[in-house]
């Protein structure tokens, strides 16, 4: 991708980024370890909400939710409830923001990352690759799909081993209303 | 005073018998047999549990992944729901090899922990001598790792495996929900610890 394409790319996705208020999405996520034969796969729905507010609903072949809320994260294993506080946690409100970026694709900050562009078939490819040891110790790279319009399509987290999480989104619907019950425990 | 004394050495009796007696097993002649825990014994199958970990007041979820990748090795993966790697271990011929564990969790206390109990869990075939029977349930005796571990089979399936000391049990393995050769609960309890794992297969 040249430099003009990638700035394009950055600038619609930052734009529509900035007009997104409200995300629900269905998933499918794919874990791949190098040593098995086939990948995990589990499936369930992502409602994001401006400023940062996330909820991550695991439906199939298991029940989990976790919410990204208030500088708290909020856990329901199947009935077993629990919440963990973070605030003044600096390596989990990155880690929040990031999650949240991700979603909208939002994530040229060259502070953070080293950026690589690529064209693959319909879509636009971006491998992000944070510059934070604290980081890096988790996470490799972030390749994240682009559509022709600038949405995700696709975020792949690649470990520093090689194994990653793949997450494929459908159903995606933006700027429907969403209320405090959407983000319920 | 009679009494008395009979009742301290019966309790010292008692305190001191060996785990079996204290579950009214009987010693059967001893040879040496093999024992086969076929719970991870498949190196076709991924084998994937729901997780948990209740550890010091702490409870926590995940995904817990074996594969049997060689004659007597297997490697073994936590990762959270969401994918992110907690621990990744191997264990060959008894050999505990860790490729990654979260920097928090990397303590040598933990890790010995999760080596004696997974040492336990996913090794296949093992030698015994000691073979103890009551009615249809079998108990052997086994060294893993230089501790003592008792195997309870009832109607030649594996019930559980239990890792003793001076008689008495301090960690218990216990398979249930068993299809075939998965089993699809799985329980380790700690006796002298509040710490529990419990896996139940996806």
């Amino acid at each position: 991708m040249s430099v003009t394409e990638a700035n394009n790319l950055k600038n619609k996705v930052k734009s529509l980024a900035g007009k997104t208020q409200t995300i629900k999405s269905d998933f499918t996520q794919y874990k791949h370890i190098d040593f098995l034969a086939n990948d995990i796969e589990s499936k369930g729905k992502l409602t994001f909400k401006e400023p940062g507010q996330v909820k991550w609903e695991y439906t199939q072949p298991y029940t989990y939710s976790i919410i990204f809320k208030n500088q708290t994260v909020y856990i329901n294993d199947d009935g077993n409830k629990s919440n963990l506080d973070v605030g003044g946690n600096k390596l989990f409100e990155r880690l929040n923001n990031l999650i949240a970026s991700s979603i909208r694709g939002d994530m040229f900050n060259a502070n953070e990352f080293d950026m690589k562009f690529f064209k693959d078939d319909d879509n636009d490819l971006v491998h992000f690759l944070p510059k934070d040891p604290q980081l890096s110790e988790f996470i490799h790279a972030f390749h994240i799909w682009f559509s022709k319009k600038g949405n995700v399509q696709e975020v792949k987290m690649i470990e520093p081993s090689g194994d990653y999480t793949q997450i494929v989104f459908s159903n995606r619907t933006t700027n429907q209303p969403l209320s405090d019950a959407d983000f319920s425990q | 005073m009679r009494i008395l004394a009979s009742s301290i050495l019966f309790i010292l009796f008692t305190a001191c018998a060996s785990y079996p007696k204290k579950q009214q097993f009987t010693q059967v002649t001893a040879s040496t047999q093999n024992i086969i825990n076929p719970y991870f014994s498949d190196t076709s199958k991924d084998y994937v549990y729901k997780a948990n970990i209740d550890a010091f007041g702490n409870s926590f979820g995940g995904l817990f992944i074996v594969k049997k990748i060689g004659e007597k090795s297997h490697r073994m993966v936590f990762t959270t729901e969401m994918g992110t790697t907690i621990f990744d271990f191997s264990i060959k011929d008894q050999r505990f090899t860790v490729h990654k564990i979260l920097k928090d969790m990397d303590r040598k206390i933990l890790l010995n922990i999760l080596q004696q109990d997974l040492t336990a869990l996913v090794t296949e075939k093992l030698e015994t001598s000691q073979r103890y029977q009551k009615g249809h349930q079998t108990l052997y005796e086994s060294q893993l790792l230089n501790k003592k571990h008792y195997f309870y089979f009832r109607q030649n399936q594996l019930k559980s495996i239990s890792r003793t000391k001076n008689g008495k049990e301090k960690v218990a393995h216990i398979f249930s929900d068993v299809e075939g050769n998965l089993a699809k609960s799985i329980r380790i309890t700690h006796n002298n610890l509040p710490l529990q794992l419990t896996f139940k297969a996806l």
